[in-house]
């Protein structure tokens, strides 16, 4: 026995290593992630026997008009999430000075991304509310009156989305930290000496440089966007009349308050492929930069 | 029995001929230095030894045992890397204790063999010191340290100085020979620098595209290259290579000629591998040149212009061009001629000058690169 | 660097780029700052309608009183830090040991295994909810505190594997090969080399692990539905809907929820952005 041990340890134990985790992600998040696939493909109320109904759920899909609101809006979400990137990479322009004091500042732009979305999907609610909150103390002093963003269908998602947008500016705002630490001084320098300056500095030399890192918050931020439910749950519920759903949610909906959990795996799925399509991309991407990186 | 065997050790990577059937033998207490150009399999070589690369095909025998399928750990090596490899949060005796550690040996064991090790070192003082606050030569001992403390059967040494200033390197290269010498174990040593391999080796092994091109005493490599790479990897200037086409071919020499050289007669080769027309390449030694008054009939001579003078002290070296003979793969890349005189010379950049050899100092290598002129005496050490 | 730096030597240039910066974050606070300030006022002012006003009482510590003790929230607290803190210790564990296995033992398939951890770590929470929720129940652990540890480890060994795997992948080489030379086995390595040198990565992890863990909120509400077993963000969210009128209640109860991961930001910040670069630029 300790012979076999001795002899196979170098390779058995290793294995051992990997084991738990692998048994534990693979079951749990894979294993589960094309469980959902099967399910899709079942009429199932989540407890009782489940009926094979074959492409039913997706057919229906088809149909659903609260799936093309869902959809609609994901593409909302995205978009305005786009705003992300930029307005990080400003805000990193902003706060990348050695001054005393800066570092503070600093510290205090990314709060928004340790807080939990829910925290941030009550302080907003607080700050839409028509009533009181903080968008009525600015309309009001105006002598305008602030609209109900929440409960109007037409607003709902962008007054939702720009929420969301909060603490993804921060995560951005620090990927593009660590990238402006990243630069190549010497190309800077180089910059500065043929002439280049502000805004064709940042065009020509800086902007280049950012490139990988640029991609990377453009990525999660896309992850981010289709990601979204946390807000939706807290700060409309999908309302009003469903008006702010988007596929993450509607499926929550669907198999949690409607029990229809086949028809929920087969919204989750949509998303699963949309989301896979971009994680190809993503991946390739990386693998990209880091080929001609090496 | 020889300390450590390889037979016919195969390495591929993923198309990749990194090893090709190396056979090698090294005796018990043996100074054996792998030298050659990167990218040779030097490196790789010493790790199969190690037992940190697995090799395709073929055995290695560590005194007498097949250690082909065991662990590094169990094949009586210890090894000291490039980098030294000391682990950043451990002191210098929790280092050099790592591997009795590592066994489970009796403390106060570990601890006997870390003071004799630190002794031998003079590293006394530096035991209870990270590796953070040692200067470079002192982890390079460290490493060392740690590596006797084992009492390895083999000691394998992969580039160890190559990190290190010329000045300690220098000082570290007597110090291992010393070590060598006070231990008596068998050193197995990869370096790319000749002055290494040529100082410290009982035998060289010359490596090159993952085949051994020759072993041998560094003062039998230096005088009879087996072919022409080896002649041109060791020795400092490289060797001045002529190319040169095949006069005449029979039982009296062979005579070769080269644009801007007459043809000159080299005897007592067997002339049986080359005939008349065949490309050849002569190898003349930089020492070898030298200057003469005026080209003298029967001694094989050219004229040049001097490029390039460099004053070392106790030598001067003169870079020479002699169009239209052409030197290839030179020192200079430029065709110039390499002269090395023993002693302080006023010529100058400019200075038209005759240079001679005698043939008897000249090598002949073959088409297929392989050294034709026969065996010349080694200086006796 | 660019921006080009300001001159140190131009002091007024200087005071006034940090005011105008400091402007800009109280600006981006406002929200924060909008209910930090709600938090310490009192109903009475809240009644009369003085929202944005100086307040004319603090009542700081009635308001937390109230949340301490006429909400649940304590209770969820608690909650929170029995499901956070095993996750984090889980994470790290197995993490540390995909990540030096996936890093140091080449194999076939371990590139396989390793694009699987990556790619799994970006999949949409909806995709496993049914079978996980279903697993759950069947396990018997549906609300219960072990079905969200369990799935938080599972879920964030995703991430950590590949953050451990780069950071090991990142140290020496020689390192590990002296060991091997030395005759540590794999387990002696993992403990005295491995252990010892990815301390500072434990810690970025810890960090990341501990916020995420802690801010969760969707599986919160699919896999416990009492009290007894929820988290703070769970509680928060019904605790709004309890306490609609009472913006200083919910706002001082916000404020709580946030104190964790906040205090750890402050305290570990330079953890906390190392990890989340690294993790994400070298991903």
């Amino acid at each position: 026995m300790s012979r076999l041990w001795r002899r196979n340890r170098h390779w058995l134990t290793p294995a051992l290593f990997l084991l738990p985790g692998l048994v534990l992600f693979g079951t749990v998040i894979l294993a589960a992630s094309i469980e959902t696939v099967w399910i899709s493909l079942h009429d199932w109320d989540g407890i009782g026997a489940k009926t094979w109904v074959g492409l039913a759920n997706y057919i229906e899909l088809a149909d659903d008009p609260q799936f093309y609101v869902s959809l609609k809006n994901n593409v909302i979400w995205l978009l305005i999430f786009m705003l992300a990137p930029p307005i990080g990479l400003a805000l990193a322009l902003i706060v990348n000075q050695q001054i005393r004091g800066m570092r503070i500042l600093k510290s205090l732009f990314f709060v928004p991304l340790v807080l939990a979305t829910v925290t941030v999907g009550v302080v907003f609610g607080w700050v839409y509310d028509p009533n009181f909150g903080l968008l009525q103390l600015f309309f009001s002093s105006f002598g305008g009156t602030a609209p109900a963003l929440l409960s109007d269908e037409n607003f709902v998602t962008f007054a939702v989305a720009a929420a969301g947008l909060w603490p993804q500016i921060a995560f951005c705002m620090i990927l593009f930290l660590a990238g402006l630490n990243g630069l190549n001084d010497d190309l800077i320098a180089a910059g500065r000496v043929d002439g280049a300056r502000g805004w064709r500095m940042l065009r020509h030399v800086v902007l280049p440089q950012l490139s990988q890192v640029g991609f990377i918050a453009i990525a999660v931020t896309v992850i981010g966007a289709l990601r979204s439910f946390d807000m939706i749950a807290v700060m409309t519920s999908g309302g009003p009349y469903g008006s702010s759903t988007v596929l993450a949610y509607q499926m929550y909906q669907e198999s949690i308050f409607s029990y229809r959990f086949g028809y929920g795996a087969a919204i989750a799925t949509v998303l699963f492929v949309i989301m896979i399509a971009f994680i190809a991309w993503y991946l390739n991407g990386l693998i990209k930069a880091e080929r001609s990186n090496a | 029995m020889s300390s450590v065997e390889l037979r016919k050790v195969d390495k591929h990577y993923a198309g990749y001929h990194a090893l090709k059937a190396i056979d090698l033998e090294i005796e018990k207490g043996e100074f054996v230095v792998m030298v050659g150009p990167s990218g040779c399999g030097k490196s790789t070589l010493l790790k199969t030894i190690a037992g940190l690369e697995t090799i395709n095909s073929g055995q290695v025998m560590i005194n007498g045992r097949d250690v082909t399928e065991e662990e590094p750990g169990d094949r009586g090596i210890a090894m000291v890397f490039q980098s030294y490899a000391l682990y950043p949060h451990m002191t210098v005796a929790e280092n050099m204790g790592f591997g009795l550690r590592m066994a489970n040996r009796p403390k106060a064991e570990i601890d006997a063999a870390v003071k004799r090790a630190a002794q031998i070192l003079r590293l006394e003082e530096q035991l209870d010191k990270r590796p953070k606050q040692l200067s470079g030569g002192q982890r390079q001992r460290v490493a060392i340290g740690r590596a006797i403390t084992r009492s390895p059967e083999v000691f394998l040494f992969d580039e160890p100085l190559s990190n290190l200033d010329a000045a300690l390197r220098t000082q570290m290269r007597v110090e291992l020979s010393s070590l060598h010498g006070q231990l008596g174990s068998t050193m197995i040593y990869v370096t790319h620098d000749q002055v290494e391999a040529m100082t410290m080796a009982d035998r060289i092994v010359v490596l090159n595209k993952g085949r051994i091109e020759q072993v041998g005493s560094p003062l039998e490599l230096y005088a009879n290259p087996a072919n022409i790479f080896v002649a041109g990897f060791l020795g400092a200037p490289r060797m001045n290579f002529i190319e040169a086409k095949v006069v005449s071919a029979d039982a009296s020499g062979v005579s070769v000629a080269a644009a801007g050289l007459p043809a000159i007669t080299l005897g007592d080769i067997d002339a049986s591998g080359v005939s008349a027309g065949d490309a050849v390449t002569v190898g003349i030694r930089p020492e070898a040149l030298h200057l003469v008054e005026r080209t003298e009939s029967g001694t094989p001579a050219f004229s040049g212009q001097v490029r390039l003078v460099e004053q070392l002290g106790h030598e001067t070296v003169l870079y020479v061009d002699a169009s239209p003979l052409q030197a290839t793969n030179s020192d200079s890349g430029t065709g110039n001629f390499t002269l090395q005189l023993n002693k302080v010379s006023a010529i100058g950049v400019g200075a038209k000058l005759q240079v001679g050899f005698e043939t008897g100092d000249a090598y002949l290598f073959g088409p297929d690169g392989r050294t034709l002129t026969p065996r010349k005496p080694v200086a006796s050490t | 660097m660019y921006p080009r730096p300001i001159p140190e030597n131009a002091k007024v240039q200087r005071a006034l780029y940090l005011g105008g910066v400091t402007l800009v974050v109280i600006l981006w606070l406002l929200p924060l700052l909008a209910v930090m300030l709600t938090s310490i006022r009192s109903n009475e002012e809240l009644m009369a309608g003085n929202y944005w006003g100086w307040p004319q009482k603090f009542s700081l510590i009635e308001n937390y009183k109230a949340v301490f003790e006429q909400t649940a929230m304590l209770r969820f607290f608690l909650n929170s830090l029995l499901i956070t803190i095993p996750s984090v210790i889980g994470v790290l564990i197995l993490s540390t040991l995909t990540g030096f296995v996936l890093s140091r033992y080449p194999f076939r398939g371990s590139n396989l295994i390793f694009a699987l951890f990556v790619g799994g770590n970006f999949l949409p929470a909806q995709i496993m909810m049914i079978p996980v929720r279903d697993l759950m129940v069947r396990l018997g652990l549906y609300d219960t505190i072990y079905a969200l540890v369990i799935f938080h480890i599972a879920f964030q060994t995703g991430f950590a594997t590949l953050f451990m795997r780069n950071f090991i992948a990142a140290l020496p080489g020689e390192l590990f090969q002296a060991a091997r030379a030395e005759g540590a086995s794999p387990f002696q390595t993992l403990r005295h080399v491995v252990v010892p040198l990815v301390r500072p990565a434990l810690a970025a992890l810890a960090i990341l692990v501990f916020t995420f863990v802690w801010n969760d909120y969707f599986w919160a509400i699919v896999l416990t539905q009492s009290d007894a077993v929820k988290p703070v963000t769970a509680g928060l969210n019904n605790l709004r809907g309890e306490w609609t009128s009472a913006w200083n209640i919910v706002s001082a109860a916000t404020i709580f929820v946030a104190l964790p991961p906040v205090v750890m930001f402050f305290m570990m910040q330079k953890h906390f952005v190392a990890g989340l670069t690294m993790g994400a630029v070298k991903g």
